[in-house]
Order: structure tokens, then sequence, then C-alpha cells
């Protein structure tokens, strides 16, 4: 091929060569560039995927998984005004979210309303949503909404309770808003009286740990803070050179994943985030000491976790790189997958128990102190919806009785009704396997005992994911504060302390 | 025009011009509180500084490299072609996918690089090139260099072939040593051409986002946050801070404009 012949397949290089020589205006140039990036950038679409470390069962089509009889018939019978319809979400990779986007067509077929789910990273979701309520553009239906912005996005959804009343000809029989865990909808779906949705999915902190490098090394399954330090760093010290640590961590500077971490020291130590008078509380006595113990975690964690959200440190649990880890019980099927290294070797316990909690009392903005920060969700139906009925049919539906066990079974994560931790079949998968629920029994303890949550504000959103962790991410990679944690966190609390001020809450 | 590039800068003008109330998502007009408030954030100079370095070294890299690039694949000798040909395939792939590439290549526990870097005994066993607030924003540059590289060597090798051989015929005559006439002769005859790609991605990495946004969303801290980054996380961060991301970018327009300007006066490149 002569050179001249190759040229002419050279695009960008032929347009920028006759663009200097002038044969070409700047106006052709620039129309045929953007021609090229317009088609790299349809190429690319294709190609980005989740990274939320779960593995699906295939039990989708098995008897398990039929659809319930009555909920089709009552499906067919209220969805005649809305077929064709079409309702979109978008929505993180999470279990409940993954085998939902499987048994979506069962309600598309009742109904004829299809369902679009797109699936992204969280911080994606966060962005997709915050740019539809900015504009009130009602280019979603339902927002998955994290719960640490329940409060930020209250303003924008439609209160399911109330919703259920008012529309009585679309409520499904017997959805029964009592059968769902009363911690979940304080902790997660209520704001200020009002529920901005339907608890959907609660990862929740609980202890992990290698049965068989605690026995082999004589340690004891920790039970506080100061002896899972202990052990990660005997543990660290023994199998350092076999490419294993004491435990993994979520420390990604700048991600929500270690706001996560640190608000679960800090309640640990007897902290909290706010105090009753709406003062940022990060920077007290408690709350460094926690920190500080963090900053010592770190040692005994792959260099990795400084740059690892929730994904990478179920990686480091799955390849066999950590030993014990506090984080969300939501990682368990997948540890116990098919495909697994390390099947059958991880166990659950109870989460870490610290210093005395600081009571409710003296926290602010509905904080809740405990030993189990809870990341769960919510499904909420958008206010700006243009099919807000559809979309309502699709809550009630995905949201169910049914549903949530047949979510439970494919996904093996933690329900949100107590019908679905008591259901037989949910039962009788805890055993060690691909989608096992043999950790349901201690989530479900640990929801009713243990669990936290962070802070209900408008601004908390913007707080957790940003002023937080990325001052988090200097301390801790050595970017600014020279390691000390009390200057880093004096930092946040005058930005903090000066937004809650500038909002007047 | 009025679409694409009027409407949204009027907008964003405006829009930098009201204060936006966190709780109650009220704006007012306030014409000073963005732009005043821009001037004393010290993340916004932090990532001016970073968004000039990650340009110059960029840059720098890319320019360096193309040239010599070129000049290796400018024959006509068998199998060149297909060598000029390979160079295009980076440029194809979507720039998150290659920073996704890098992102596991650059992991300190089995990334192919780190390990690599790792046995070279550079760096300790495990290090995290992208958790450490000294080395990640060289991990970033190293996905960007890589994947615009190629196209520096693309517009150096069309001007290098658009050269007349006759000057370098002269020179040989002359007794001028390949690189004498290198420096002599193509790199004069070259400036427009390399002002021409200087300018193109100088613009673009000024607005850099896509390999920040996936392989250190701008940290360990704010050691990675480009100007762009940061207005990305103002307004889809939780708080979304319309007003006060309308005017960073509104900054990084003026850069834009300031440094290209200055660019063209001083290699008198008319567009």
């Amino acid at each position: 091929m002569s050179f001249k012949e190759y040229d002419k397949k050279t695009y960008i290089a032929d347009l920028a060569r006759d663009f200097s020589a002038r044969r070409i205006s700047k106006r052709d140039f620039m129309k045929k560039v953007g021609l090229a990036g317009v088609g790299f950038s349809a190429f690319s679409a294709g190609l980005l995927g989740n990274t939320r470390p779960f593995r699906g069962t295939g039990l989708v089509g098995d008897a398990a998984f039929a659809q319930d009889a009555e909920m089709t018939k009552w499906l067919k019978d209220v969805s005649g005004p809305f077929k064709g319809q079409k309702i979109r979400y978008t929505s993180e990779a999470t279990p409940p979210t993954v085998v939902l986007d499987k048994l979506k067509g069962e309600f598309t077929e009742a109904t004829g309303i299809e369902v679009e789910i797109e699936i992204v990273p969280l911080e994606q979701v966060l962005a997709k949503a915050t740019q539809d309520v900015q504009g009130q553009l009602g280019s979603y239906d339902l927002y998955y909404l994290d719960q640490s912005w329940v409060a930020t996005f209250s303003q924008d959804t439609v209160d399911p309770v109330q919703y259920y009343k008012d529309k009585p000809d679309l409520a499904m029989p017997g959805f029964d808003f009592d059968d769902f865990s009363k911690p979940l909808v304080s902790g997660l779906a209520e704001y200020e009286g009002k529920w901005v949705g339907i608890p959907f999915d609660i990862p929740i902190f609980m202890l992990m740990y290698r049965q068989d490098v605690l026995e082999k090394h004589g340690i004891k399954v920790p039970t506080t803070p100061e002896e899972f330090t202990a052990a990660i760093k005997q543990i660290t010290e023994a199998e350092k050179a076999n490419g294993m640590y004491g435990t993994g961590l979520q420390a990604k500077s700048g991600h929500y994943s270690l706001e996560c971490d640190w608000t679960q020291m800090v309640w640990n130590e007897g902290g909290s985030i706010f105090g009753s008078d709406k003062k940022f509380k990060g920077n007290d006595e408690a709350a460094i000491r926690g920190l500080q113990l963090y900053q010592e975690w770190v040692k005994y964690a792959p260099p990795e976790s400084l740059n690892s959200t929730w994904d990478g440190q179920f990686q480091m649990m799955a390849a066999g790189q950590s030993a014990i880890v506090q984080s969300w019980d939501e990682f368990f099927p997948g540890l116990d997958a098919d495909d697994s290294k390390v099947k059958g070797l991880w166990m659950p316990a109870k989460p870490l128990v610290g210093k005395a909690l600081r009571p409710t009392s003296e926290v602010g903005f509905g904080e809740i102190p405990n030993y189990a920060h809870q990341g769960g969700s919510v499904l909420g139906l958008s206010k700006y919806s243009k099919n807000v009925d559809a979309a309502w049919l699709f809550m009630q539906w995905a949201c169910s009785k049914d549903i949530m066990v047949r979510c439970t079974l494919g996904g093996g994560f933690a329900p949100m009704r107590l019908s679905a931790f008591n259901d037989e079949r949910v039962k009788a998968k805890a055993v060690v396997g691909p989608g096992t629920t043999r950790h349901l029994d201690m989530v479900q303890w640990i929801i009713d005992n243990n669990m936290a949550s962070e802070p209900d504000m408008p601004l908390w959103a913007g707080f957790s994911n940003n002023e937080i962790p990325v001052n988090l991410g200097k301390l801790l990679t050595g970017q600014d504060f020279g390691g000390d944690a009390k200057k880093c966190m004096d930092t946040v609390a005058a930005a903090i302390d000066a937004a809650v001020a500038d909002a007047g809450l | 025009m009025i679409v694409f590039g009027l409407f949204p800068l009027v907008w964003a003008i405006i829009e930098s011009l009201y204060k936006r109330n966190a709780a109650t998502r009220k704006l007012t007009f306030d014409p000073a509180y963005n732009w005043t408030k821009a001037f004393y954030d010290d993340r916004i100079w932090n990532a001016v500084y970073n968004t000039l370095i990650y340009t110059g070294v960029a840059l720098f890299f890319q320019l360096v490299l193309g040239m010599l690039i070129a000049l290796l694949l400018d024959s006509d000798r068998k199998g060149y072609g297909v060598l000029r040909a390979l160079m295009t395939l980076p440029l194809v792939i979507p720039p998150a996918v290659t920073a996704m590439m890098f992102l596991m290549m650059l992991n300190g526990s089995f990334g192919v690089i780190a390990q690599g870097i790792i046995a070279l005994g550079l760096l300790p066993e495990n290090f995290s090139i992208l958790g450490s607030s000294n080395t990640a924003l060289a991990g970033v540059l190293l996905a960007e260099v890589w994947q615009w590289t190629p196209f520096m060597v693309l517009i150096m090798l069309a001007g290098l072939r658009s050269l007349p051989k006759e000057p370098f015929e002269a020179a040989a005559i002359d007794g001028a040593t390949p690189v004498q006439a290198f420096f002599k002769l193509t790199l004069p005859m070259m400036s427009k051409v390399i002002a021409i790609a200087v300018l193109i991605r100088g613009i673009d990495l000024l607005r850099a986002f896509d390999y920040v946004k996936v392989m250190t969303d701008s940290g360990p801290g704010t050691a990675t946050e480009t100007l762009s980054s940061y207005a990305g996380r103002i307004y889809f961060g939780g708080n979304p801070d319309a007003p006060y991301a309308a005017t960073i970018a509104l900054i990084t327009l003026i850069i834009v404009i300031v440094t290209s300007s200055i660019f063209m006066k001083a290699c008198k490149v008319r567009l």
C-alpha cells in the first residue's frame, strides 16, 4: 500500500493536513471532525458495563420463580389504560435490581407496559437523578435513591403510602406496608413523616471472616474494634509475604464508600456526625479517635484499598487478599459462588461493638448512631413522571411480597420484607452455594439490633460524596494535613458548618 | 452556532450570576457571589494548577513521542504501511474504556504495568500508583499519552510527507547530518503543522475529564482534580450547585481562550 493510498484512510490526519495547508475551511474542518467524534462516541456507548460484585444464580425460569397467578391476574385487570406506555428508571447494579431486570419481562407481558432499567455506577445514578429533578424533566419515572439521598430528593417523589390510599383502583391487594421491617422504614424510607419511597434493598455492615485463616493463627472472631485491630495486625505480619492482609477497605478518596467506612468508625467510638445543635461533630474527640483507628487499619489492608470502592473490597475478599472485613452483607452470595476461590470459607458474624453509643437525643438531623452502617435504598415514584400510574403499578409489583422473595432467591441479598426473611424457599437456600442465604439470619438480627443511619438532611448527599470523602482522601493518601486527623476534620467541619448555616437549616 | 455555542454560553453566564440555596433550591440574584467564592476557593486554584500541569506534560510527551514515531514511520519500505495503520488503533478506543484498561493495569496487586514497575524496584511491593497522591497524576497521564500520541503521529506524518524533497537533497549535498537537517529544515518547515496539532490537543487537554473521572475520580484527595472534573463534582456530587458549576466552566473557557490566543499569537497561527 502506498502512502498516498494509506493516507486516504487516515481520516483525522487528512483533515488536519488539509486544514493546515488551507485546502479546507475551518468550518469544513470542524464539521468533519465533529462527524468523526459522533462515530467514536456511539462506539463507546455499548462498551460500558456495571461493576457491582453480584453474581446471578440462573434461577430465573425455575419453578420457584414462577409468577404468582393472582398477581398476574391483578396486573392484567388494572393495566388496561396504560398499555403501550414505557417507564424508565436508573439504578446501580444492586442484587435486587439485577434480578428485577431479569424478571421485568413478566410485568410487561401481563401489562403491556414496557420497562427500561438503566444500570450504571452509583455516582452516575445520582448524577442522572439530580439532572432529572433539577430540570423537573420526568425522564425517569422512578428513582433509585440511596439512603443518603433520601432527604435531598424527598420533595421530588410521591408518598407511596398516601398514593396507595388516594388511588384505591390501582392499589395492589395485600401489598401490606406493615410487612416492611420497621427499622428499615424509619431509618431508610421516611423523611419528616413522609415515605420518600419504598424500601428496596438493604446492604448493611456485617463482620465477615475467613474461618480457615483465623483457625490457622489461633485468632478468635473479633467482637470489638480493638480485637479487630490486633487480629488484622497479626494476620498481616504473618501472611503479607503470601499476599494476604488482615483486612480490606473501601477507602477510595472522594467516594461515598470511604465516607461509609468513616461514619462507622465515628459511631464505634461513641461519636456522631452531627450534634443536637446541628453542628458537625466529626472533629470531636470521639470522632478523631475513630479516624485515627481507621488510619491504623489502612496499614493492615492492601494498598489498593486507597483506590477501591466496594467493588475493589469485594475483589480483595474473593481473591484471598484479606481475612477479616467489616462491610456490606451483600458480598456474601458472591463469595459462595461456584467459581469463587473462597467458596464456603467466609463466615458471617455480628458487627464490631465499640464504645457506648451516643444517644439519639444528642445528635442532629435524624442520625442514628449504631454498630452497623446501612446503605439501603428506596424506589421513589417521581413527581415529574409523565406515566406516574404505570410507574406506580410497576413499583408495587417490584416491591411486592412475591417479587421480594424471588429477588432474594435469585440473588441471595437481604430482603426488605419480614415475610421474605421467613419464606421457606429462602430458608432452604441457607447453605454454601451460589445465591446463598446462609447469612440472612445474621443480617436480620443486625437490622433489628444494630442498624445505624446517616443524617437525614437535604445537603447530606453532597457532604457524603464530596466534602467528607475528598478530605479523608487527602489525609489517608498524604496529600494534605500531614497525617493529622484533627486538622483534616477541622477543615471539613468549617466547610460543613458554613454550608449548613448558609442553607438556613 | 446559536444552539450549540451561543445559547449554552449565555445561559452559563446568566446562571453564574445567581446564588443557589442548597436546601430550598431557590436561586437569588447575586452577581458577585459565585465569582468571589471561586476566587477564594482553594480547590479551584488546585484544579487550575492540575489542569495546566496535565496539559503541559501530556502535550510535551505527545508532541515529542509523536514526532519521534512519525520520523520512524516516515518510510515507503515494506511493512511500514501496516505499522502506520496500527497506529490508529488507540484512537478508536473510547477514552472511558482506555481509562478502565489502565485502571486495571496500574492496580498495585495485579496490574501488569504496576507489577512491571515494582519488579524493576522503582516502587515498593503492592504500591498503589493511583492511590498515592504523588503518583496518581502520572498514572492518569500514562493513559492520556498512550491514547493520543497516535493522533500526533498521524498529523506529523501527514506534515512530513508533504515536505518538498529539494531542500533535503541540497542539504545532503552540502554535507548536513540527519540531525542538522531535522533541526534546520524539518522543524522550521513543520512549524505550522506542529502549531495546529498543539492547538487542537491543547484545547482538548484543558478540558480533561474522562481519564480523571474513571481512573481516580479526581483523587486521591484532589491530587488529580482538573477544572472540568471539579465542575462535574460540584454539579453531580449530590448538591447540584449549577450556578457555581457554571462559574467553574466559564473559568475553564476563559483559560482556554486566553492560552490558545497567546499561543496563536506567539506561533503566528491564523484560523
